[in-house]
């Protein structure tokens, strides 16, 4: 049962993912990727990560990609540039390359999921003690806490910092 | 040029919750407050005798019409609302209408009719209401423009009373 | 087993009250916004016309469809679905009484879903409903919904950020994120002697923001510039007609319960009697819909009372005096619980 549902909601992930790359239309790619936050949220529930799935709707769905779609709908692409670019030959004249880099993120993904342990029970279970708010807490908190705190300045860091770049760019603009 | 003197606000005013606070307080007590509006068909406007409504033909208590078909309210509608066909009678008066019509729907309730009328026949009764399906319907004729004479003296008393201030 | 079929239970019996109460707040919108003019409101449809809201639907099921030209055909059907939705899900945290029975050793509790996570869930999941809205105002090719359907998602994200601050004070002081527990948390002691512990009393600041946050979380009048009438006709939902504007009603009506429930819950104590702590789950249930209701005449009565912001003094107010005060509300807090 668990695996079904699993796999179904994969499925769903990855074609919205191939939604977000073929789409002509930029509002429909936007959605696309949407649906497929809702399918990662989705097994993270699964797999009992409350806390970041609830996350990932709030901050990805809620936030990020509204914002996404605002700057869509201001920028009004017209249809004309996204109907003259075909997906499909742009995609099949550059098959090797993207061959290439999907074998490479597959190998990396299993390779990946061999280190944490795959699907053993116990990886599970040590997983599972850290999908509960509490624990979160307690390992970015107490733990890691100087790793989240210097995470957090540099991510503040990045913000002023584009802040920055914008300001200059609009004064050379006004001169 | 205008120049506009902007009113110096408060503290209290610029800080907005307590100007919404007294806004809302008017509100509610209008919610208790007496209604503005009249159940229609249940509550039907008060009418008086100034109520100028729709014109309406006197009656004699023997059942005869006031009206001789002179034509004079004809003339006088500035809608051409009327129209009167007549014939003779064995009666002193000689003459009644034979079709006497109102055109409901270009009856502008002016009362000139009424001010016109030689005989005393045509008065503006208290009569409002008008809706219908067809236009044809709202022409009214002589079986729904009759009414008793009693049924319009309030209206008769007091446009005599008026005539009697201008006359002396 | 049991356990299933109670939850189930519950599901279709607070989705169908929250159906019916959109329904009803309808009409006492309309009701109430009478009163305040001097006027009677409906009262043909049935006795005092409660059977309004029925008629209404009857006739918002025979209205013309109508999808504009243009944009995709899909989305413009999605996007009310995507506003009421959302608004209809987030009502499954929401504690609306105490432990009604227990089967099996299983506790059937007053929400669908106990979430431990219940204050973040409420704020990702109605968060979503912008898409509703924009998505409506972008697939109506046509000028007036899609700047409607701009400044709906502007200004949700905005009065968001404000909001889930305001929330994480509120969480702070009951150190938990369970809308039940934080609910509790306000009815075991009480203040001064006399007071009930509610949030509301502890935190008057927080309350006001939030409750004013939840008018533009909503795009509720005073701050209702993604329909705004008088400047954009009907904003998003102007060229939608029949059932599927029906849906964005409903969407808002039930958007605005769930935050009048959850303003209830993290305020005023949710299901809690004041000087009644025994109270069995029914007169909880009755005590929290009674408190809920009040915000829902709130809402109704700001709309009818108060003029139109600008939509920049609406963004202003939103960064330049929410935000602020909100992070600074959550300092004291964070001082407070320290010493």
């Amino acid at each position: 049962m668990e695996q079904l549902v699993f796999y179904s909601l994969g499925l769903g992930a990855v074609i919205g993912a191939l939604g977000v790359v073929t789409a002509k239309n930029p509002i429909l790619s936007v959605l696309s990727l949407l649906w497929t936050f809702f399918c990662l949220a989705c097994v993270y529930l699964l797999i009992g990560f409350e806390f970041l799935a609830v996350a990932q709707i709030l901050v990805y769905a809620g936030a990020i990609m509204v914002l996404f779609l605002f700057v869509i709908m201001l920028l009004n692409l017209g249809t004309s540039e996204a109907a003259d670019f075909d997906t499909a030959r742009a995609m099949g004249r550059r098959l090797p390359l993207v061959l290439l880099v999907g074998c490479t993120l597959a190998a990396l993904s299993i390779l990946a999921a061999q280190q944490v342990g795959g699907t053993s029970d116990e990886a599970r279970a040590d997983l599972r003690s850290v999908g509960s708010l509490t624990d979160l807490a307690q390992v970015m908190f107490g733990t890691y806490l100087l790793a989240f705190e210097a995470a957090s300045i540099l991510l503040l860091a990045g913000t002023v910092a584009v802040v920055m770049l914008a300001k200059r760019e609009r004064r050379k603009n006004a001169a | 040029m205008v120049i506009v003197k902007r009113k110096q606000l408060t503290l209290g005013e610029r800080l907005y919750l307590p100007e919404i606070v007294r806004g809302l307080s008017i509100t509610v007590r209008k919610m208790f407050a007496k209604r503005a509006t009249r159940q229609y068909p249940e509550e039907p406007l008060v009418t008086t005798a100034v109520t100028r409504g729709q014109p309406r033909l006197a009656m004699n208590p023997d059942q005869t019409l006031r009206c001789v078909s002179c034509g004079m309210c004809e003339a006088a509608c500035p809608a051409y609302a009327i129209t009167i066909d007549a014939h003779e009678v064995e009666r002193e008066i000689e003459r009644e209408p034979e079709h006497f019509e109102i055109d409901m729907l270009r009856c502008i309730l002016c009362g000139f009719c009424e001010e016109a009328c030689p005989k005393e026949a045509i008065w503006m009764s208290d009569e409002l209401e008008l809706a219908d399906y067809t236009r044809a319907s709202l022409v009214y004729k002589l079986d729904r423009l009759v009414r008793p004479v009693s049924q319009l003296q309030g209206r008769i008393d007091y446009i005599e009373e008026i005539n009697r201030r201008w006359n002396n | 087993m049991t356990v299933l079929l109670a939850t189930l239970l519950k599901v279709l019996v607070i989705f169908g009250c929250l159906i019916s109460a959109a329904g009803i707040s309808t009409l006492a919108e309309r009701k109430i916004s009478a009163w305040i003019q001097l006027r009677r409101g409906p009262n043909r449809v049935g006795p005092f016309g409660l059977l309004q809201p029925l008629a209404d639907g009857i006739k918002f099921m025979f209205k013309e469809e109508f999808v504009p030209p243009g944009k995709s055909r899909f989305l413009f059907i999605l996007a009310p679905a995507l506003a009421a939705v959302p608004a209809m899900m987030s009502v499954a945290v929401i504690p609306f009484t105490g432990r009604i029975a227990e089967i099996d050793g299983t506790p059937i509790l007053g929400s669908v879903a106990d979430l431990d996570m219940g204050a973040i869930f409420i704020m990702a999941v109605s968060g979503l409903g912008v898409y509703g809205i924009i998505l409506g105002g972008w697939a109506s090719n046509s000028k007036y919904p899609l700047l409607g359907g701009l400044r709906a998602a502007a200004q949700m994200i905005s009065y968001e950020l404000s909001m889930i601050l305001i929330i994480l004070a509120i969480v702070a002081m009951s150190g938990t994120l369970n809308l039940r527990e934080i609910a509790d948390a306000q009815n075991d002691h009480t203040l001064l002697g006399f007071l009930p512990a509610w949030n509301v009393f502890l935190q008057p600041l927080a309350f006001v923001l939030f409750v004013i946050c939840t008018f533009a979380e909503t795009n509720r009048h005073p701050f209702d510039f993604a329909e705004c009438e008088s400047e954009l006709v009907g904003g998003f939902h102007t060229e939608y007609s029949s059932m599927k504007f029906a849906l964005f009603f409903i969407g808002e009506y039930c958007a605005m319960i769930v935050m009048a429930c959850l303003t209830t819950t993290l305020f005023l104590g949710g299901a809690s009697v004041p000087f009644w702590a025994e109270a069995p789950w029914f007169i909880g249930l009755g005590s929290f819909v009674f408190k809920a209701a009040a915000f829902m005449f709130l809402f109704i009565w700001v709309r009818w009372s108060l003029p139109r912001f600008r939509y920049d003094q609406l963004m202003a107010l939103g960064w330049k005096v929410f935000l602020p005060l909100a992070i600074t509300n959550i300092f004291i807090t964070g001082l407070v619980l320290a010493l």
